[in-house]
């Protein structure tokens, strides 16, 4: 094994704060360029997505460097725990995102994924950055090969999540614009003293009730989607505020170390043993025993950061549901949408397939001896395909493409999410050394 | 048989298989949030750890409902096999009339027919011209009367049944298994430079060394084991097995699992109790000493009397028994007697552990030089019958999704009227891409037909 290389390492740190500023950037010109777009009719601001890319394909450059970078630094292939990882994967989402942009061209698409790429390499920045050397369970052909395949599954399965909101907005965006329209119709017609017209507006196809309450679920189902999105930011923002600030609660001589302040502390610990913050006792809470305390203090934090970030756009910005607030503004073909979806996963899905189980099924044989533990991670692993299963399935039945499909591929964007974040933070298994905060 | 027709359509409808694999889902879920039986760290059975872990009522709920052992349990594989059989039927459902329409086209179609296509488009030109840009873009043309019928990327279709047949294999593999001697674990742990016998097996597998190495982090960087398999007293192999190497021999793959280190052999002095001068050096094996040794450069010898590894009296016999298996607070009680055994010199009781002084009777005592580490290397063995049908199984089901996802069907039909001709084209995956081929081969398409809707 090759001694770290601290001036490659520390060359991956700035590559990858450049690509963090170019998709920062590309994230303002595609989203200045699709409102401009809009509010100008389309006289201005006409090349401004098309900057939007190039600033992410200089972006994804700068992050590919840097991955090259920090692998010929530390010596092994850097996808080996979750700042590594997590990094990658919003590499893979944006390349997985140039591939369906140069395949459709819809910029707007940019607007949406690129975002899902930034929250990405912001989280990975909770997890330690530094190098960890390989445990001999990791020292294989098959960590490279395991876990970038599956990662650039899922960088699909990130398009794919973010053409389907887009396509979910956009859906809702032209059923408020015709209920405007309708609503604007029935005033004119109120004002030249006419009898109001009989029966639905022309377009409008009556709707079930069961359609009727599919549609309203879908409504408050997307301010959940935005609620669990707000929780993620919300807490990676926090994280990083008071790891790079440098504070620390230890307990048990050093058995767990909290960077957020100890509400819920660890079994074994005693209430109030680190004084107290405005009249409340720190730790509040502790744990009975078979509890990760500190997990369950992160949820807490992550629970209550997002609700509080919710209500305050909610309130001040949005000024209504967020979900509305979005749709009356982004634009494209709703059935181009559906499509890219589609493709995304369909792309994806072999991918996945064979990065994230074949290949996992392999190594686990040869390193464990067995290829199927039902271990936890691999078994998400499994549930995230099935879902992706049911969606392909479900295209093929009638009545199932469009909304209820695209409700599919968010679903399963979170299942990804979950097996990724989720499993590691609430579940124990085999895959605990990519454990993190 | 109204049942069995009834039983075939509902499993040979794709909404029930997606209904199955969603279900199958969730079940999996429970498995991943309640601690299954074969992952708990507890020396306690599931009868008496589950009660405690979530509660006498939860607890015992979820063992008689099977969710300790999930992914075993009836209704799981009951689930798995509903899928197993949907999968079977809905393929052969579509399988054979889209193997019929696919290998007979209909090449003669009415212009209602091509205007109903994704891609519609009127030009100036006659079929010849057409089948001409088609076979040079890939197409295989078929012809009738006015009519003109072309396609490629058939094979696309029979892509997901591949990967169905590719699934089949597998669950073959999954359930085989079950079957007795397909799917076997040996587990043994080796001292280092011994020799232990598989059991139930013809080899016998010996560990030269075993080597542990660490970072300077203290992570460990390297398990590995020098080991050779044995057969007949014969060496027939001799390799170093590693975390991520396993070793293969006759259908078993040998795996580094383990490893344990515990004292092993102790030097003990044998010291004339007058002048304090030592008479020998007795290396004490603490696993299996000898019965007796002798002492170099004198005619007497030390008779093992008693050895104890865990040292302790039992409190109903008051007898000395072993605590445990381990080699924790080894005490000897031993006789020095001349060689021929002919008189007995002394008596002698050691306990090692601790520096204890020893207890005597005679003019020599025993005391402990140095004791040595013996290292264990465990080994797993396993011999699993269904490895090359699962990667064959898995083979198949990606060189189906590949068939499937990037091979393109395109279909089109071309009719000729009055010197001009009316072009009806179909894509089975991927329409963007045909409308583009189309405009390139044809020019501008006319109009989309009926699928297209106009919301945008």
């Amino acid at each position: 094994m090759t001694p770290p290389n601290q001036f490659l390492l520390d060359a991956a740190q700035w590559l990858l704060f450049g690509a963090f500023a170019s998709y920062l950037a590309a994230f303002l010109l595609y989203v200045s360029g699709t409102l401009g777009q809009r509010i100008s009719g389309g006289t201005r601001f006409s090349r401004t997505p098309g900057h939007g890319t190039v600033a992410n394909v200089i972006g994804v450059v700068l992050h590919g460097l840097a991955i090259v970078a920090r692998w010929q630094g530390s010596g092994f292939w850097p996808t080996s725990n979750m700042y590594e990882f997590i990094g990658f994967m919003a590499f893979s989402s944006m390349l997985a995102f140039l591939v369906l942009h140069r395949m459709y061209r819809l910029y707007v698409l940019g607007a949406l994924v690129t975002p899902v790429t930034i929250a990405l390499l912001a989280y990975s920045y909770v997890f330690p950055p530094e190098v960890t050397p390989l445990i001999p369970a990791l020292q294989s052909i098959w960590l490279p090969l395991h876990v970038s395949l599956a990662a650039l599954g899922e960088g699909f399965f990130a398009v794919a999540f973010g053409a389907a909101m887009l396509y979910l907005l956009r859906v809702r965006g032209l059923e408020l614009a015709q209920a405007r329209a309708r609503a604007a119709e029935e005033v004119a017609a109120g004002l030249e003293g006419a009898a109001p017209m009989q029966g639905a507006a022309p377009g409008a196809v009556a709707e079930t009730r069961w359609e009727r309450w599919e549609r309203i679920v879908g409504i408050r189902l997307m301010e959940v989607v935005f609620y669990l999105i707000l929780v993620i930011l919300g807490f990676t923002v926090l994280a990083l505020f008071f790891r790079y600030a440098g504070f620390e609660w230890i307990f048990n001589n050093g058995m767990s170390i909290y960077h957020l302040p100890p509400i819920i502390g660890p079994y074994g610990a005693e209430v109030g043993e680190h004084g107290s913050v405005l009249g409340i006792p720190l730790p509040t809470v502790v744990v009975p025993y078979g509890w990760r305390g500190k997990h369950l203090n992160t949820l807490l934090y992550s629970v209550v950061v997002g609700a509080v970030l919710y209500g305050f756009i909610r309130r001040f910005i949005a000024r209504g549901r967020i979900g509305d607030a979005l749709a009356v503004r982004v634009g494209g073909d709703p059935e181009l949408l559906d499509e890219i979806s589609y493709r995304a996963v369909a792309i994806g899905y072999p991918i996945f397939t064979l990065g994230g189980l074949i290949f996992a099924m392999i190594w686990a044989k040869e390193a464990w001896g067995r290829y199927w533990f039902w271990d936890p991670k691999e078994t998400w692993a499994l549930i995230a395909w099935l879902v992706y299963s049911a969606y392909l399935h479900f295209r093929i039945t009638a009545g199932w493409e469009g909304r209820r499909s695209a409700w599919l591929a968010v679903l399963g964007f979170g299942v990804i999410l979950f097996t990724l974040v989720g499993v590691n933070l609430l579940i124990v298994g085999l895959h605990s050394y990519a454990g993190g905060d | 048989m109204a049942l069995l027709d009834r039983t075939w359509d509902f499993f040979a409808s794709t909404k029930v298989a997606s209904w199955i694999i969603i279900a199958l889902a969730v079940a999996s879920i429970l498995g991943t949030l309640i601690e299954q039986e074969s992952l708990y760290q507890d020396w306690r059975p599931p009868h008496l750890y589950y009660p405690d872990r979530y509660g006498e009522f939860w607890g015992n709920l979820f063992m008689k409902l099977g969710l300790t052992h999930t992914y075993s349990s009836v209704w799981y594989v009951a689930l798995v096999l509903m899928l197993i059989v949907s999968l079977v039927i809905c393929s052969l459902h579509r399988l054979v009339p889209l193997h019929r329409m696919l290998t007979r086209p209909q090449v003669w179609k009415l212009p209602h027919f091509l205007r109903k296509q994704q891609v519609v488009l009127e030009t100036a030109g006659d079929l010849d011209q057409a089948e001409a840009k088609l076979k040079r873009a890939g197409y295989r043309i078929w012809r009738d009367r006015e009519c003109l019928y072309a396609e490629k990327g058939r094979l696309s279709r029979y892509g997901p049944y591949i990967l169905h047949i590719g699934l089949l294999v597998v669950g073959f593999a999954a359930f085989a298994k079950a079957l007795p001697g397909w799917d076997e674990v040996r587990d043994v742990w080796i001292p280092d430079g011994q020799t232990v016998k598989v059991p139930g097996e013809n080899f016998a597998i010996t560990n030269h060394k075993f080597t542990m190495e660490l970072y300077e982090n203290g992570l460990p960087s390297l398990y590995a084991t020098d080991a050779s398999i044995i057969v007949d007293g014969e060496e027939v192999l001799r390799r170093t097995i590693e975390v991520n190497k396993p070793l293969s021999y006759g259908g078993w793959d040998i795996y580094q699992a383990s490893w344990r280190e515990e004292p092993g052999v102790a030097h003990l002095r044998l010291v004339e109790a007058d002048t304090g001068q030592a008479v020998a050096t007795i290396p004490f094996d603490l696993r299996d000493p000898a019965p007796e040794y002798a002492i170099e450069g004198t005619d007497l010898k030390l008779v093992v009397l008693t050895y104890l590894h865990d040292f302790i009296l039992d409190p109903e016999t008051n007898e000395p028994m072993n605590a445990s298996y381990e080699v924790r607070n080894p005490v000897v009680f031993a006789e020095v007697a001349t060689a021929d055994g002919a008189e007995m010199v002394g008596r002698i009781a050691l306990a090692m552990a601790g520096g204890q002084q020893a207890v005597y009777m005679g003019p020599y005592y025993l005391e402990v030089e140095r004791v040595d580490s013996r290292w264990y290397t465990a080994l797993k063995l396993h011999h699993d019958k269904t490895v090359p049908y699962m990667y064959f199984g898995l083979a198949i089901v990606f060189v189906g999704m590949l068939i499937t996802f990037f091979i393109y069907h395109w279909q089109v039909w071309v009719r000729e009227e009055n010197g001009e001709i009316l072009i009806g084209a179909r894509a089975h995956k991927n329409r963007f891409a045909l409308t583009r081929e189309m405009k390139r081969l044809f020019g501008a398409p006319q109009g989309e037909g009926q699928s297209s809707n106009d919301t945008a």
